[in-house]
């Protein structure tokens, strides 16, 4: 007869901390949604309360439509956009030589791309506002955008990849005719996909959640993205949460609704570069 | 050695070579590695944000040296890492064991423990100043409802000192903890099974295991975690400019924040500039002692 393995007290006691701790992860961020589901000016007396019916979703086209909410959320997609677009393209094109040409001073070259791997991009925020004003790019978006696009980390983790396609499709294609354009983007880039996702969904969260840079660069608030102009929106609603709480979650599902769908790339992506690095 | 892929003579070579690399190379330049040196020349002017009034020598590095406010925003910001990396370590590595156990919540567990991560710092900050304020935030009616505190007392997250510390270093931990998890939790899948196999035929306890195989075979991933968190906490900035503002006063206020001032504030982007580059000797020290273990790793 088949024995059931006894269940150990500890295994329980273990498994109802880790989920008691996930609720105490999630409390704040399921918080903020409620608030932003609810009518202005409700009474609240317990903490429960916050998170009971009656539900409205008329918050959300309030705050996106009656303020600058909207403005800001068509900068983010717009900024988040570009720079994965960019980022994909130019990183790519300087990955494929590397992975798969032989030149001199190769060495070299690449040693110079992974230099900014040590180059902390917050001590260096004032000469690069300096840089950009000289170059007439503040307030603009080439100015939000181009600085974020050529990031070393990125450049490692797609040519790693490219190397590990096999050499032997490209001296095909080449006695076929083919040159290194066609290569590039006929055979590497198709083969490629999923290391491009991959980054493609690191660039969009940096961009999106990019503070500081904007918060410089963006000097009229026709500029603004949702980082920066969140703060300057609850400023003006101190008493009242919803509406701020609301800007909140507008900034928040789209990466929320991202992470959702490319758990798996994340997880994946994140662990390459902690240990690619 | 590897196979070459192929053989052209060098200079047509390069000519190919020049047109793929030519993006990257022109953004890379520009906006990487020439604020660097941009910066040093910077650093030795009086600049303000109309560009360049004179030449300054060395003054505005002698100045941050008697700057009262730069040591406070450096003791501060080392006080921020020093209270935030162990938790932030010891906690990650906590929450990916529990997330590792085979259970059925399994995939539950990381996403919520990960989530966080995902939310930009303006969302968090705010989250955390209406949820932490007295009388009418979430945490004071909860304590109360909880009667974990009496009614009567409401305690002043965002603006006692000792209290204002904790929030923030409560919330980086909250919001940045997923990407250490991740970390060990895939250290964790790669620890072989037979090794697990070996200590449950000698009957050892969970705890035993824990200590005297899962911790020792994770040593390298402890020491790459602390350091990513080391030279990621030293950055800080966004959570306390935007929760306490530096304050009360400025003694929360991290360097970043101290720079950040002197620049647009102040209007001294040499001076700046010239503290900007403590820190980044600071951040260049642990960011090469990490590639190193890296290395050592792979």
């Amino acid at each position: 007869m088949k024995r059931t393995k006894p269940i150990k007290l500890s295994d329980i006691v273990l498994t109802a901390l880790s989920i008691l701790i996930a609720i105490l992860f999630l409390t704040p961020i399921v918080w903020s949604l409620a608030c932003s589901l609810k009518t202005e000016g409700m009474k609240i007396t317990t903490a429960f309360d916050w998170f009971a019916p009656p539900y409205t979703f008329e918050n959300y086209p309030s705050v996106i439509f009656g303020s600058s909410v909207s403005t800001w959320l068509v900068n983010s997609m717009f900024n988040a956009a570009m720079s994965v677009l960019l980022t994909i393209v130019v990183t790519s094109l300087a990955a494929y030589p590397i992975a798969k040409l032989e030149f001199k001073g190769k060495s070299w070259l690449f040693l110079f791309f992974t230099i900014g791997l040590i180059v902390p991009g917050e001590a260096t925020i004032v000469p690069l506002f300096i840089t950009t004003n000289q170059l007439g790019l503040l307030d603009s978006y080439a100015g939000m955008i181009l600085p974020s696009v050529a990031v070393s980390m990125n450049l490692i983790i797609i040519s790693a990849f490219f190397k590990g396609i096999p050499n032997e499709m490209i001296e095909a294609a080449k006695i076929d005719g083919a040159n290194h354009w066609i290569i590039y983007s006929h055979i590497i880039i198709p083969l490629a996909k999923t290391v491009l996702v991959t980054v493609s969904i690191f660039a969009f969260m940096a961009s999106w959640n990019n503070y500081l840079w904007p918060l410089l660069c963006a000097i009229n608030d026709s500029m603004f993205t949702l980082p920066v102009g969140i703060p300057t929106f609850a400023g003006t609603y101190t008493v009242d949460y919803v509406r701020p709480m609301t800007a909140n979650m507008v900034a928040s599902i789209p990466a929320i609704i991202l992470y959702l769908i490319f758990e798996k790339r994340i997880v994946k992506g994140v662990t390459l570069s902690g240990i690619k690095g | 050695m590897t196979k070459k892929t192929f053989h052209q003579n060098g200079g047509r070579t390069w000519f190919i070579v020049f047109w793929f690399i030519l993006p990257f190379t022109v953004l890379y330049s520009a906006f990487t590695i020439w604020p660097v040196i941009q910066g040093v020349i910077v650093s030795f002017h009086r600049w303000g944000l109309m560009g360049k009034q004179g030449w300054v020598g060395l003054e505005n590095y002698q100045k941050f040296l008697g700057d009262r406010f730069f040591w406070q925003a450096m003791q501060n910001t080392t006080l921020f890492v020093v209270m935030t990396v162990p938790l932030l370590v010891v906690s990650a590595f906590f929450l990916a064991v529990l997330a590792n156990r085979p259970s059925r919540a399994k995939r539950f567990l990381r996403a919520s423990y990960y989530l966080p991560s995902i939310l930009s710092v303006s969302v968090v900050s705010f989250i955390t100043i209406y949820m932490a304020s007295p009388y009418m935030g979430f945490l004071n009616q909860l304590l109360h409802s909880l009667h974990i505190i009496p009614a009567e007392v409401e305690p002043m997250w965002l603006s006692k000192t000792a209290l204002v510390r904790l929030t923030l270093v409560v919330t980086t931990v909250w919001w940045t903890l997923g990407f250490s998890m991740l970390l060990f939790l895939s250290a964790l899948q790669d620890i072989p099974e037979q090794l697990y196999e070996a200590a449950k035929i000698d009957g050892a306890p969970s705890w035993r295991v824990l200590l005297s195989i899962t911790i020792p075979i994770l040593g390298p991933t402890f020491a790459l975690v602390t350091f990513l968190q080391i030279i990621a906490s030293f950055k800080v900035f966004g959570q306390i400019y935007l929760i306490s503002g530096g304050g009360p006063g400025t003694v929360t206020r991290p360097i970043i924040q101290y720079i950040y001032t002197t620049a647009f504030t102040k209007n001294n982007l040499g001076y700046a500039s010239a503290m900007s580059y403590a820190l980044f000797l600071i951040l260049i020290v642990f960011s090469l002692i990490q590639l190193r273990i890296q290395n050592k790793k792979d």
